[in-house]
């Protein structure tokens, strides 16, 4: 569904195979380190410029190695290669990308750059391979070994990579020498290839326990399930529905100066059941309890989207009145308000249930359906949320 | 590829592969409402059955089911033009390409799952990219108000097709990434008072199979189309296709444009939204920067939705005249839980005799070789071999409806084999349900032999409340006669005396005076006669009537042409193969049990 980073040691093991000799070590695991030789210890998540943070410790000896990653692991990182010293100077280094694009790939290259490509882009040399036949070609324009292009740009392709970056990467005596990697794989591909699996995948932050329960209940359907902790303390919860309408409906917010007060993200789409979104709208609904706005502000949740095309309004309005059920009393006593705006198949059913049960439990906000503008519903909750101390409302862009 | 304006012209042939019975009604309903003789949707490739039933309009339809493209024969392939995959992204890839290679002349598609992977996308792209029409991958398909809807774009309820006036041609092309945001598109177009003149969704998916200019190049192209509301959101860099084809002029008609995603300005880092594409990976792919490259090129790009949303009203577009579309004759259909074909032709009742003669004299060997198997001896008389036949041809089917069938038929729909089917449906047949002849003749003899008038015995045999075998139809009454009745009472005429016959008579005329639909049934005259046929024609005693009767011969006469019957309709389940019959919920009241009774 979308382009993941994964773990350098991973990379590299696919991308080299047997060749690699760097080791992996996670900071809950015993692993067993080299006794000798010089090393350059690395934290291999993901992490951008990670030189300049200190997140790499080159020429050292396993046992500096060691202490190095329980620096790092005090600073909350887990995941670390340990790889053999490889000592080159700094002409030597090359920068060099492939990107999955429309047309193949595109491979980026520059012969003298190295780490510090971004300060030189104008040395970059653009390539597109459509067909394996063009490889020759540009192994002989890059000056790079055919033979370690081929296999690469095959590796790359046949395991779903959808970028890769080495860089540097040392070209000697014919041979081609990864230093650092990142890539990111196409995460739709998992199904199709072994060479990587769900395990590999960088976890950039600590998850909130309620977007990792919305996470395997995902796995689990054909629907659409997605959700994001903002803030913790957020006044405006939201449960909205479409890729596209949950954020047509979330730059309302931003454009009326309300982007900080948003709780969480998320959108459900693709005709979920209606245990399915009674499931994830229990999640929403407890993120909302659980949060205490400054000076005792009230809370909103703005339950909206767009006109479906085939989610049933009527089945998915359903379960989110099953998990509202659950807690209408503790809403209530909170004083929170529900605003609605949904259309789509069985709008009217839908919307009619929805509005009865609101209303016979004092959680009415205001309710919508396709006739009104999709912004209604999270204006209105804005509108609630920030009427007794006076914040100050933008209208328009800043 | 092809053009808007020749989609208008063509058939419209669409091959579903895989199974969403909403999105598939929807195409019909959409297609009955614009007016078409016939479903755009030729056939469904879907493992495990043959057809599946829809409506069109108001009727029913069975659309044929296949295992896969290459099973669909000549005569349904000929008028496919267009794919509606419906797979999931693991399938989607292999199966385009199946398609593609089965109708390698089709004009396009639109793949419908939302995690194709890139790979799969980039070798579509490679493959059909400039050559076909593709929606997708991910999204909701492509629209062509009053000719094709492919997919679930513009909804799947027939209220959402009537609101947004999808029947009637008009001048504004929506074009959006987004599935909701498209039908939300299209909906505003309606609401503006304005008429769509076509609609394609891209998927949010990073590589869609139509590139986006070529999408805008159809839409310049289009004469009907005026101008393109554009629905984009942050990450890629597709709206510099846009402002690329305006700043070259290739680009002519308005465009209207919303780029989503400034609430990813309000996060610390860039953030994966709900689709693919969704995610800042470079400063050029923010809403914001790809909105303002829109307005340099001459676009119309407003900051917040509602504004863009005015601007609707002000697109040019011509004047047009809405085609009708009545939601309440298609809202309020239910379906049928059952479907079968008619057996025999229940309208037309054959003539067996005509002026006192035996209209067909063949040979009538099987009812011959029947009786002679039944009755343990040569049938003498032609009349006898005759009535057998006929009764035969009657009774072998009474339509689907009849509880003996329906049995047949929910066995056969649960997997069962033939006898197992049939057995069922032959258990059915009973008291009331095709087991009275027995009764009947039974009734006939013991009333004749009793010497009582019909008044007496009516009146005997009635006492409290009873009912009389043979007597009384559901359908039939005094005024609408049974055909099956008269075409049988004929055979009267071929005998010198018919007791039995003028006293079944004589109870009708008793029990009809009471209530008109206590007619002499098929049941009854079959037994009348026949008794007085085996008498006359056959030389049967009293005591030897009665000992047919004791062995239940008369019902014989039913369950023998009826479980041809029931056999042919197991046959057409197994050719449609709905799979397992489950009687629908609105269909069963459920008494609720004392303890939920609060």
């Amino acid at each position: 569904m979308s382009r993941v980073k994964i773990s350098e040691y991973r990379a590299k093991k696919i991308i080299l195979g047997g060749a690699y000799k760097g080791v992996s070590v996670c900071a809950d695991e015993k692993t067993k380190l080299p006794a000798k030789g010089k090393w350059v210890a690395k934290v291999d998540q993901g992490v951008k410029k990670r030189f300049k943070q200190g997140l790499v410790a080159v020429d050292v000896s396993p046992q500096s190695a060691a202490r190095a990653m329980n620096r790092w692991k005090k600073k909350g990182f887990s995941q670390f290669i340990l790889e053999p010293l490889f000592k080159h100077s700094s002409e030597e280094e090359q920068y060099f990308s492939l990107e999955r694009i429309r047309d193949g790939i595109r491979m980026l290259h520059a012969r003298d750059g190295g780490v510090d490509i971004e300060s030189n882009p104008e040395a970059v040399k653009a390539y597109v391979i459509r067909t394996p036949e063009d490889i020759a070609a540009i192994a002989k324009a890059s000056k790079l070994p055919e033979a370690f292009l081929r296999n690469l740009i095959e590796s790359f392709d046949a395991n779903f990579f959808a970028f890769l970056e080495l860089n540097p990467l040392i070209v000697r005596n014919g041979e081609a020498i990864p230093l650092d990697a990142a890539a990111l794989v196409d995460s739709a591909g998992a199904f199709f290839t072994r060479a990587w699996g769900e395990g590999d995948v960088v976890k950039s932050t600590t998850k909130h326990p309620a977007e990792e329960r919305i996470e395997a209940l995902a796995a689990t359907t054909p629907a659409s399930l997605k959700l994001n902790v903002l803030k913790k303390n957020g006044a405006l919860f939201f449960l909205l529905s479409g890729g596209g309408g949950s954020i047509v409906i979330a730059d309302e917010a931003q454009l009326e100066g309300a982007g900080t007060q948003i709780g969480n993200y998320g959108e459900y789409s693709g005709d979920p059941t209606r245990q399915e979104t009674y499931l994830y709208s229990k999640e929403v609904i407890g993120l909302l309890l659980a949060s205490r706005p400054p000076a005792g502000g009230k809370k909103a949740l703005v339950i909206a989207g767009g006109v479906a095309n085939f989610t049933d309004i009527k089945k998915t309005f359903a379960g989110i009145v099953d998990a509202l059920t659950e807690s209408a009393d503790a809403l209530r006593a909170k004083g929170v308000k529900v605003f609605v705006r949904r259309g789509g198949p069985n709008e009217k059913a839908g919307l009619a249930l929805t509005h009865d049960f609101l209303k016979r439990e004092k959680l009415l906000g205001s309710i919508y359906g396709s006739e009104t503008v999709i912004t209604k519903a999270v204006e209105d909750a804005i509108r609630f949320v920030n009427l007794r101390h006076g914040v100050n409302l933008r209208h328009g862009v800043s | 590829m092809i053009s808007i304006q020749d989609i208008r012209k063509s058939a419209q042939g669409i091959l579903v592969l895989g199974n969403h019975p909403a999105i598939v009604q929807s195409i019909l309903d959409f297609d009955s409402a614009c007016g078409k003789k016939r479903p755009s949707v030729v056939a469904c490739i879907t493992a495990n059955r043959r057809s599946m039933k829809f409506f069109f309009g108001k009727q029913e339809v069975l659309i044929p089911c296949f295992g896969d493209v290459t099973k669909v024969p000549k005569d349904l392939a000929s008028s496919i033009q267009w794919m509606l995959n419906l797979q999931s992204g693991r399938r989607a890839y292999e199966s385009t390409i199946n398609f593609f290679d089965a109708f390698p002349k089709a004009l396009g598609g639109h793949i419908f799952a939302e995690n194709v992977p890139e790979k799969h996308a980039t070798e579509l792209i490679r493959r059909y990219g400039k050559e076909k029409l593709l929606a997708g991958p991910s999204g909701v398909g492509l629209l062509v108000p009053g000719h094709l809807k492919l997919g679930a774009i513009g909804g799947t309820d027939i209220a959402q097709i009537e609101a947004s006036k999808l029947a009637t041609e008009g001048a504004i092309a929506v074009v959006s990434t987004s599935g909701g945001m498209t039908n939300e598109l299209i909906r505003a177009v309606a609401l503006a008072g304005k008429r769509l003149s076509f609609s394609l969704c891209i998927g949010g998916d990073r590589f869609s199979a139509t590139s986006l200019t070529d999408v805008l190049l159809l839409a310049e192209n289009d004469p009907k189309t005026t101008a393109i509301a554009y629905f984009g959101e942050l990450g890629g860099i597709d709206e510099y296709e846009i402002a690329d084809l305006l700043k070259s002029k290739k680009l002519t008609k308005p465009v209207l444009a919303y780029v989503a995603g400034v609430i990813d300005e309000a996060f610390d880092e860039h953030m994966q939204f709900g689709h693919a594409k969704a995610l800042v990976a470079r400063q050029d792919e923010s809403a914001r920067a790809k909105r303002e490259a829109l307005r340099d090129a001459g676009a119309l790009a407003p900051d917040t939705f509602p504004e863009f949303l005015e601007e609707f009203s002000k697109l040019p577009s011509p004047d047009f005249r809405d085609r009708m579309i009545i939601v309440n004759d298609l809202t309020n259909r239910r379906a049928s839980i059952l479907s079968t074909r008619e057996i025999v032709d229940l309208d037309e009742v054959p003539v067996f005799v005509k002026g006192g003669k035996l209209m067909r004299r063949g040979e009538n060997a099987f009812a011959r070789a029947a009786l002679k198997a039944l009755l343990a001896r040569d049938v003498k008389s032609d009349i006898t071999a005759a009535f057998a036949e006929a009764v035969f041809e009657l009774l072998i089917d009474h339509g689907g409806n009849v509880s003996g069938a329906v049995n047949t038929m929910i066995t056969a729909r649960a997997g069962k084999d033939l006898v197992s089917s049939l057995v069922s449906g032959l258990l059915t047949i009973g008291p009331r349900f095709g087991g009275a002849v027995n009764d009947a003749a039974s009734t006939w003899l013991t009333g004749l032999q009793s010497g009582m008038d019909a008044a007496a015995f009516v009146r005997e045999r009635t006492k409290g409340g009873k009912l009389l075998s043979g007597i009384g139809h559901r359908k039939y009454r005094v005024g609408i006669p049974d055909p099956r009745v008269a075409a049988i009472a004929q055979f009267a005429e071929l005998l010198t005396n018919h007791p039995h016959y003028d006293f079944a008579r004589a109870v009708e005329k008793m029990t009809t005076a009471k209530n008109g639909s206590l007619i002499l049934n098929v049941d009854g005259i079959m037994a009348a006669i026949f008794l007085d046929i085996l008498m006359e024609a056959e030389g049967y005693s009293q005591s030897e009537l009665q000992e047919i009767i004791d062995a239940e011969f008369f019902n014989a006469l039913f369950i023998i042409p009826r479980s041809i019957g029931f056999i042919a309709h197991f046959i057409e389940q197994k050719k449609n193969d709905e799979g397992l019959f489950r009687l629908p919920d609105e269909l069963l009241y459920v008494r609720k049990s004392p303890k939920k009774e609060k």
